[in-house]
């Protein structure tokens, strides 16, 4: 029994561990660091002038693999309720569903689909609901620069992304004199699993 | 971009289609008994209603997504489909009213499908959820089977004219609650409902029961949407929806025959009370928390009286 223990199951499970430890390797596992991350916007109003804002509340993770590239992930939860454009009336407003609807469309979201490596970063194409609207878009992540703090590894990487309202189903007739391209800029660090 | 003048071009287009089809059916003999009358009613409605909100470019999305896509989507035409089976000679009333029942105690749990409320993610348990939907659809069926009999004891025009008023008054509270799509579909409605009276009364002496039945569903729709999509105030909400329980005041006058017109004009006057101080305190709101976010050359209020309406999309 013991021969049988040290000739096939101790080698089988040291494998099975190196294999593991090989995998976690090639696919890093990373949580967005809310801290240390933002998503805003900017829009348009009369056409002269920019709105600014920002979620406050937004979660996501994302994998990368470093060997297989195209094996990495995106996830982004973007909580709409959390919209802050520095003015209370305005954001309550805003939630309202003239606008974004967060009591029917609570999230954000965009889960990737495909990603493919480009010169500093990655081509990420995935699905973005927003509004209770899919669609497919395509960001282009720069960074990914790797940083260990505090015995705890990050990378970060930043895009923008340009949106029409109204492909996302928001009210024709409440678009007016805010632009109904948005302008949404990401910058996330993720702190390794 | 939402314009006052668009709103009243629509309103009185649709009002008007809905007379002019009471006006034209009112005289035709096939349609002299009550309960055909009745049905004949529903299609003037529903004929206001899709003008008004073509007009207004107020499309709802199919498969409906939101609250006021279900609302006129799905709950608006089911009450017109009830009322229009009601005039159906051979059903009999326990069954039309087996059938509103249904439309109430479904009503709120259809405006909340799929909402922060009953997914789970807000902050109501599934012990509040059932409470809110089992004391709405409570709070619907009762003033509908009020509003219902009272209609049977007098039948004028006062009861779905203060429905109107009603829904008048919801709909102008949502939009200067910040909801401005909420506020148009509560003005169409209202607009068609009194086009829709005051064309029957023209034509017939008894009001039909249909009209006081999609103005009582579209009360509660308005300020059900508007409460919980939009910022609405429950008690505002509330004292809106029960202010044409206050026809029930003046019910003792209806023996008295000399003077036909004085119990409607209170009844109406009753309820225009409290719709008028639930204005006025949505008003003092509005100036507070949305006028500062708009010019003054964007805010256009016309209070009190006919109207009230702002561009809301000056954020």
């Amino acid at each position: 029994m013991r021969r049988l223990v040290s000739a096939w199951v101790l080698p089988a499970l040291m494998a099975f561990i190196g294999l593991g430890s090989h995998m976690a390797n090639a696919a890093d596992e990373y949580d967005y660091d809310l801290v240390h991350s933002s998503v805003s916007f900017k829009a348009r109003h009369l056409d002269i002038s920019w709105i600014h804002g920002r979620f406050n509340d937004v979660a996501g993770k994302f994998s990368i693999d470093r060997e297989n590239p195209a094996k990495s992930t995106f996830e982004l939860t973007i909580k709409a309720d959390s919209i802050d454009t520095a003015n209370k009336a305005r954001d309550e407003h805003l939630r309202q569903p003239d606008y974004f609807d967060t009591k029917q469309f609570p999230t954000i979201t965009f889960k990737s689909t495909s990603t493919k490596p480009i010169d500093g970063g990655y081509e990420v194409t995935g699905n973005f609901t927003m509004h209770g609207t899919t669609k497919k878009v395509t960001l282009v992540l720069k960074g990914g620069k790797e940083h260990e703090f505090k015995g705890v590894k990050r990378v970060a990487f930043s895009t923008e992304l340009s949106l029409k309202r109204s492909d996302f189903g928001f009210d024709k007739n409440a678009i007016g004199p805010i632009g109904d391209e948005a302008l949404i800029f990401i910058d996330c660090e993720g702190m390794r699993k | 971009m939402p314009d006052p003048l668009v709103y009243l071009q629509a309103g009185g287009t649709a009002a008007i289609v809905s007379a002019i089809f009471v006006l034209m059916m009112g005289r035709h003999r096939v349609l002299q008994p009550n309960h055909r009358w009745n049905a004949a009613t529903c299609v003037s409605l529903g004929l206001g209603l899709v003008t008004g909100c073509v007009l207004l470019s107020l499309r709802p999305s199919w498969p409906p997504v939101s609250g006021l896509d279900r609302f006129l989507i799905v709950i608006i035409p089911s009450v017109l489909v009830i009322e229009f089976t009601a005039g159906v000679r051979s059903l009999s009333p326990r069954l039309v009213w087996g059938l509103r029942l249904c439309l109430a105690a479904v009503a709120p749990r259809v405006l909340l499908h799929d909402s922060v409320y009953l997914s789970g993610t807000e902050s109501w348990t599934s012990g509040q959820s059932l409470f809110v939907l089992c004391t709405s659809s409570l709070l619907l069926a009762c003033l509908w089977i009020s509003l219902a009999h009272l209609h049977e004891r007098t039948a004028d025009m006062s009861i779905p004219l203060s429905l109107a008023l009603a829904i008048l008054g919801a709909g102008l509270s949502v939009m200067m609650a910040g909801y401005i799509k909420g506020g148009t579909a509560a003005i169409l409605l209202a607009s068609v409902l009194t086009a829709t009276t005051i064309a029957t009364r023209v034509t017939r002496n008894r009001q039909s029961p249909a009209i006081s039945g999609v103005g009582v569903v579209g009360l509660f729709g308005v300020l059900f949407v508007g409460t919980y999509f939009g910022r609405l105030a429950i008690d505002g909400a509330i004292v809106l929806g029960s202010a044409p329980l206050l026809c029930w005041v003046t019910a003792w006058r209806t023996a008295d025959r000399r003077n036909e017109w004085l119990p409607g004009l209170v009844r109406l006057a009753l309820v225009a009370i409290p719709v008028i101080v639930v204005l006025v305190l949505m008003k003092r709101d509005f100036d507070r928390n949305i006028r500062p976010l708009l010019g003054d050359a964007d805010c256009r209020i016309v209070l009190p009286g006919v109207c009230c309406f702002y561009s809301a999309n000056r954020v």
